[in-house]
């Protein structure tokens, strides 16, 4: 087993809404092994985004962490003040936004931004600043002679390769992706994939990729952590969570999800119904609702996490039958069902 | 070369505007009744002098005609003859424009620095309680008439406290050598201190809450939640990156606010009685001083398309966006 870089332990982090609040993240736990790339995978709403930028200690200003711990090399980092944290932002954490486009600032040319970062927080001066810009454009893959480009000089993939450059700009130990690739045509999705795993590779980084697209997580990731409506539904390593999801929501998702590879296998089976309204959680399984597999217990208690093989759970009292689950969940009627039963 | 064009047509533009002026305002002052010479003849004046006078200065000629000699004259800078004070429109121009503008962008530099900085910090103190007495504040002194607010600060400032002078640009019966001399005089400056002041705080509010506005919209935008996960400093991210992207539009509305400060002007430079060309607009109308008035309406539509010209370069200057286009 690899060393822990990051334990999130049943995190919570709270929306204040009009009067009341509103558990975006809900007892979140979770491991990131150094060296591993850990997709966050959900559907909108479900908190994962949440979760990541609770990780740097940027969020709205409605928001709160309001329980658990994000122990980051043992160092609660909801626990330290603001200062030990800002200290630690980019040199040890660093964020990869979903539009490049709106996350560069478009009054600076790209050399001055990534400038800022390298004098301002590296402590690195002006010749050895350059030196690095250089080096990270050669290592994303752009010509240098473009560091004094404007971010709308860029086309959409060069912008988010830009923004892995800035990225990477301090070797921080872990990088958080917020839906990297989301904005992107899947071609340049494939390539800019391909470059973060390779340069995850190369300097040995941990990532934290959150992505709606399942396909992804397959392509790329090395452990999956699945989130529902502010909980961890299913977590462990990818190929696990994938081939043997032990979820029925995991379940759900596969067939709701095109393969990046392309093989298409017949129609595509969606979840129906639509995620629970966090400011009212049904008690018990926040799956339950649409879940084909649903039973009484489900909705009165809200189950623990169960271990169905070595490091990988899933928060679901029927774990235990997960082999059956997993073969009715594959046929299109399982999941009509459910809409029935709704209707 | 895209560039030259761009400056080549946005210069062509410029000279249609100019040219659509001022065949407004030769039209205009045509259209308007009464005899355009009634206050230069005098009534003693005979039939055959009137109409030596309308042969002199042109008028008996047909429309048209009058219309390509007014362009010939102004192609040449000749602006005609005042009625009133008999000596060239341009001459009498010129002395009052340096006044005008002096003051004019004296108080409108004075109110966008005060309100691009106080709209900043309002923006970034949102929901605090100066954010909350500032607001109500700042739209008061944009409800108040300037004309009563330089009265109210002429009552205390001037008759009151005797710290400003009344009005007038230099004390009576003082001579400077030249209008540099004059303007770079420490006497100018208390002069120009109370309708520059007044000026100012007529128009502060807008390059304020235009700031503020602007401020918040940008506070939202990703590049600054970005800065903050770089654990960049507050400085840098309120004011290298919020501040200045939230920059932009006010920095236009300056150029603009010239144009509609030379408006203002008009009401300020009566209640001071500052010799600009506000004042002298409104006395050449009111006493039918026709070349006069239509110099100074030339004079200002100048200002103003020129103003808006550099509000364009400056943009380009400002945002890379628009210069890279």
């Amino acid at each position: 087993m690899t060393e822990t870089l990051l334990s999130v332990r049943d995190l919570k982090v709270s929306y204040k809404v009009g009067r009341g609040t509103l558990d975006a993240v809900d007892g979140a736990s979770f491991d990131v092994p150094r060296g591993s790339i850990v997709g966050l995978v959900g559907e909108s709403g479900c908190g994962k985004t949440t979760v990541a930028r609770a990780l740097t200690r940027v969020i709205a200003d409605n928001a709160t962490i309001s329980g658990g711990q994000l122990l980051f090399e043992g160092r609660d980092l909801a626990a330290i003040s603001e200062r030990e944290m800002n200290a630690m932002r980019w040199r040890d954490i660093a964020f990869i936004p979903q539009s490049a486009m709106n996350s560069l600032d478009p009054v600076y040319t790209v050399e001055y931004q990534l400038n800022e970062v390298l004098r301002k927080r590296g402590g690195l001066g002006r010749a050895q600043a350059r030196k690095r810009c250089e080096e990270l454009f050669e290592m994303v893959g752009i010509e240098t002679n473009r560091l004094g480009d404007f971010p709308h000089q860029f086309s959409g993939g060069m912008r988010q390769r830009v923004a892995i450059a800035l990225a990477l700009a301090l070797n921080p130990k872990l990088v958080i992706a917020d839906e990297p690739v989301t904005a992107l045509d899947v071609i340049v999705q494939r390539q800019i994939l391909d470059q973060l795993r390779e340069l995850q590779q190369q300097l040995g980084i941990s990532v934290i990729l959150v992505t709606h697209d399942i396909s992804v997580v397959a392509y790329i990731c090395d452990r999956t952590v699945v989130m529902y409506a502010g909980r961890v539904a299913e977590q462990g390593t990818m190929e696990a969570t994938l081939t043997q999801p032990s979820h029925p929501y995991t379940m759900g998702l596969r067939n709701a999800f095109p393969d990046l590879q392309g093989a298409a296998s017949g129609m595509l089976t969606p979840i129906n119904g639509a995620p629970p309204n966090l400011a009212l959680p049904p008690p018990g399984c926040r799956f339950a609702p649409r879940c084909p597999f649903a039973i009484d217990k489900c909705t009165t208690v809200s189950p623990e996490t169960l271990e169905v093989a070595a490091g990988h759970g899933a928060a679901c009292h029927r774990a235990d039958e997960a082999s059956k689950l997993r073969k009715l969940a594959t046929r299109t009627e399982t999941w009509m069902t459910t809409e029935m039963a709704e209707a | 070369m895209s560039h030259l064009k761009a400056a080549a047509s946005r210069t062509l533009q410029l000279a249609f505007v100019l040219w659509a002026v001022v065949t407004m305002l030769f039209l205009m002052f045509r259209l308007m009744p009464g005899n355009p010479l009634a206050a230069y003849i005098d009534p003693t004046f005979t039939e055959e002098q009137q109409q030596a006078l309308m042969a002199q200065f042109g008028l008996n000629e047909p429309l048209w005609k009058q219309y390509l000699i007014y362009l010939g004259n102004l192609l040449q800078g000749e602006l005609g003859q005042s009625f009133r004070y008999r000596e060239p429109v341009a001459e009498r121009i010129m002395t009052l424009l340096p006044n005008t503008l002096i003051l004019t962008f004296s108080s409108l530099i004075i109110a966008y620095a005060f309100g691009i900085i106080a709209g900043a910090w309002l923006a970034w103190r949102r929901g605090a309680l100066v954010e909350k007495t500032a607001i109500p504040l700042v739209l008061t002194t944009r409800a108040m008439p300037e004309f009563w607010l330089g009265m109210v600060l002429l009552a205390i400032f001037s008759f009151w406290l005797g710290w400003f002078p009344a009005g007038g640009t230099r004390p009576a019966g003082a001579n400077y050598d030249s209008l540099f001399a004059l303007y770079t005089s420490s006497d100018f400056l208390t002069y120009l201190a109370l309708p520059a002041l007044t000026l100012a705080i007529y128009s502060q509010g807008l390059p304020l809450l235009l700031m503020r506005s602007n401020m918040l919209d940008v506070m939202k935008e990703d590049f600054v939640t970005m800065a903050r996960i770089k654990g960049l400093s507050n400085w840098t991210v309120v004011v290298r990156h919020a501040a200045r992207n939230a920059l932009l539009p006010v920095m236009t509305s300056f150029a603009i606010a010239v144009g509609y400060q030379l408006q203002g002007n008009v009401v300020v430079e009566t209640v001071f009685s500052w010799p600009g060309l506000g004042r002298e607009l409104v006395n050449a109308v009111s006493n039918s001083d026709y070349p006069l008035a239509q110099g100074a309406f030339l004079m200002i539509a100048v200002v103003v398309i020129l103003m808006n010209l550099i509000a364009d370069l400056l943009y380009a200057l400002l945002d890379p966006r628009v210069s890279h286009a």
